[in-house]
């Protein structure tokens, strides 16, 4: 990753949230510009080479999916994440139709906001085009859509296959709980139980089970994390 | 008060207009009946008297005067001819014979018809009777007259009339005191109602509003409205309720966040501790948030505005989504989570919402049913409509709970199981949003709920 694309371009009007933000984003190696106006918003995104931009959909005085149009307008390619305290699905569409990228509600966590600018800083760089991706002694098999380790298959399901190539491809990042029931299955609800880790489980009892050490490993709070040791 | 009222009611008014056309139509008849009645009895007489006259005029010409006073004084002594009058003068009006003693004074035509009041006594005769006659001048200059008293007929028309007339007034009378009866009786049942009213507005909604036992349309409105006040009372009632479970389910976990916070306030600084007690806490404000988002969620879903994005859904696809979806949840139970019926099954609506609204039934289903036991969701149409129910053979809830369980934060009594009592409030407003009817059955074992939707239009 370039210098340029850990740049983060933060919108948000409230002083105490955007201070919360600029020192988690900057804790986790980003430089931060914040805008606390959708005017100046469009000033620093027009001059500004960022990975991500983050829009808060309530500001003074242009609306943040405004701000967001006219900044693709203007020509700015920087995926975008809107943050709104308005979280309902019709809002949630609304703004991903107008050119967002990932849409987040308030009130979140920070380990949450980081995994999903995480992810869309990603999408940035260059796609990967090989058909095989490893992670230690596991590989995916993108078009015979089967994983193995070391050599030896792992039976999954359709679904199960597309959380585990979600993790793969997000190696080493946080992946919430949310982000899977968006990505996996295309879904934007709330569950009110633990759905989503108990389809975890399955999935890790199959790609974990009996192997000389875990991938999948769970991040207390927010969700989980497909890595290998060392 | 009253009496006021049902005179500027606008059914007493009405009831005004009404009789005043039914006056003018019974004018208008009893009129027409008045004067045809009158009409043929004297014209009936005036028969009776041309054909008199005629025979005397015969009786004349055949014989002469002495001829016909001859005849007269025959017809005079004949019973049946006793309601004839006569007279025959001479040109100095001097009376020759008739029972008329002398030639009216105020009959000045030669000939013709004419009435005129008899002067003095007369044979069966009141005083001054009204007659009516034909006259004629012969060419010797004698005059003749025939008529007869025409006071009966006369009394006979003014007392068809007076009927009549008496008649009509009583009818007036009747219907004026009828309107104001029906009027009051109207006045009154809305006086009712609006009193009614007036005492929700003042003390509460507990009043309801009387009723007669007629079955009438009265007693319907005022049903009717009876019924509009138990909703309106059952909605306000479990909006107090909500307000009530919100308080109650926010300060639990409030209280538990503000004693951890103040303990370790007062206490000594510990890394590990603090660390747990933080994370407690989180744990805490996202299940304080989650309640909050399901309530806004449920009123979003209850303003009914998502109605413009309805689509065709096949409830065999969500169905078959949510299944997979609950696969994992259903294996770690070890329950069977099947679907079975028809291959498509189509609804209009909202996808996401009905996608929501099966997937918290089927929770539901695997949380409450037996570990070990069988889920199943069926999608099949039942008299022409989309239905999909959702059974599992758990313990099921007894019968008299069905309804309780559709309310906001309610809780079976002896549930174990986790969850904030919403669930099943958003999947009756996602079936009300949707005009589906919830239908809960027992599984015999365990609970069976069904989703009956209407066919999608079109």
């Amino acid at each position: 990753m370039t210098e340029g694309h850990r740049r983060i371009l933060v919108v948000e009007d409230d002083p105490e949230t955007a201070g919360q933000l600029v020192e988690s984003l900057t804790t986790s190696g980003y430089h931060v510009d914040l805008a606390a106006s959708g005017s100046e918003a469009l000033r620093r995104g027009a001059a500004g080479d960022y990975a991500v931009i983050t829009i808060d959909r309530m500001l003074p005085d242009i609306d943040g999916i405004a701000v967001m149009r006219q900044l693709r307008d203007d020509g700015v390619a920087a995926p975008v994440l809107i943050v709104s305290a308005l979280g309902e699905v019709d809002d949630r569409v609304r703004g991903l139709r107008a050119g967002g990228d990932d849409y987040l509600v308030k009130p979140f966590s920070f380990v949450e906001l980081l995994a999903r600018v995480e992810a869309l800083g990603r999408r940035s760089e260059t796609i990967v085009k090989e058909t095989i991706l490893r992670v230690g002694d596991l590989a995916i098999d993108l078009v015979s859509r089967t994983a193995s380790r070391r050599g030896k298959d792992i039976l999954l399901l359709p679904r199960e296959f597309q959380l585990l190539e979600y993790l793969v491809r997000n190696e080493g990042r946080i992946v919430s709980r949310a982000m899977l029931l968006q990505h996996v299955w295309d879904l934007h609800f709330d569950p009110s139980t633990n759905i989503i880790d108990v389809y975890v489980g399955r999935v890790r009892r199959k790609v974990d089970g009996q192997q000389a050490y875990p991938l999948i490993h769970t991040v207390r709070g927010v969700g989980y994390c497909l890595r290998a040791p060392g | 008060m009253l009496l006021a009222k049902t005179l500027t009611s606008s059914t007493f008014k009405q009831a005004l207009i009404a009789i005043a056309t039914f006056g003018v139509i019974v004018s208008a008849l009893f009129s027409y009946v008045y004067m045809s009645t009158s009409s043929y009895v004297r014209s009936r007489s005036d028969r009776a008297i041309m054909t008199e006259y005629s025979s005397l005029q015969g009786a004349y010409e055949r014989s002469g005067r002495d001829g016909l006073i001859a005849l007269i004084q025959r017809r005079i002594g004949d019973e049946s001819f006793a309601d004839n009058l006569y007279l025959l003068v001479d040109p100095s009006l001097a009376a020759l014979g008739g029972n008329l003693t002398a030639w009216p004074s105020t009959v000045t035509a030669r000939g013709g018809w004419t009435e005129f009041r008899a002067g003095g006594p007369l044979p069966n005769a009141a005083n001054r009777p009204l007659i009516r006659a034909m006259l004629q001048t012969f060419p010797g200059g004698d005059r003749l007259l025939v008529g007869r008293d025409i006071s009966e007929l006369d009394r006979f028309a003014d007392q068809i009339r007076t009927a009549m007339i008496s008649v009509a007034g009583l009818l007036f009378v009747i219907a004026g005191v009828a309107s104001i009866l029906v009027t009051r009786r109207t006045v009154g049942r809305i006086e009712q109602i609006n009193a009614t009213s007036r005492a929700i507005m003042l003390s509460g909604l507990d009043k309801r509003i009387p009723l007669r036992g007629t079955h009438d349309e009265w007693d319907r409105v005022a049903e009717n409205l009876n019924l509009m006040l138990d909703r309106i009372e059952t909605l306000m009632g479990e909006v107090k309720q909500v307000s009530d479970n919100v308080a109650h389910d926010l300060r639990t976990p409030l209280t538990r966040m503000r004693g951890r916070l103040e303990k370790a306030y007062h206490g000594r600084r510990i890394g590990e501790d603090d660390q747990a007690l933080i994370g407690d806490t989180i744990a805490d404000l996202d299940a304080v948030l989650r309640i909050f988002s399901s309530l806004t969620r449920i009123a979003q879903i209850e303003t009914q505005a998502r109605k413009g994005a309805f689509r065709t859904v096949n409830l065999v696809e969500v169905a078959g989504e949510v299944v997979e979806l609950y696969d994992a949840a259903a294996e770690q139970e070890g329950t069977r989570l099947t679907v079975v019926g028809d291959r498509e099954v189509l609804v209009t609506g909202d996808r996401d919402l009905i996608f929501d609204a099966i997937a918290n039934l089927v929770d539901n289903a695997i949380k409450h049913g037996h570990a070990g036991g069988h889920v199943v969701v069926a999608n099949e149409h039942v008299d022409g409509r989309p239905v999909i129910s959702i059974a599992d053979d758990g313990p099921g809830i007894p019968a008299c709970e069905y309804e309780q369980v559709f309310k906001r934060f309610y809780r079976l009594e002896h549930s174990r199981t986790p969850g904030n009592g919403l669930g099943l409030s958003l999947v009756a407003a996602v079936a009300r949003l949707h005009g589906a009817r919830i239908e809960m059955l027992d599984n015999a074992p365990g609970l069976k709920l069904r989703l009956w939707f209407s066919a999608p239009v079109g």
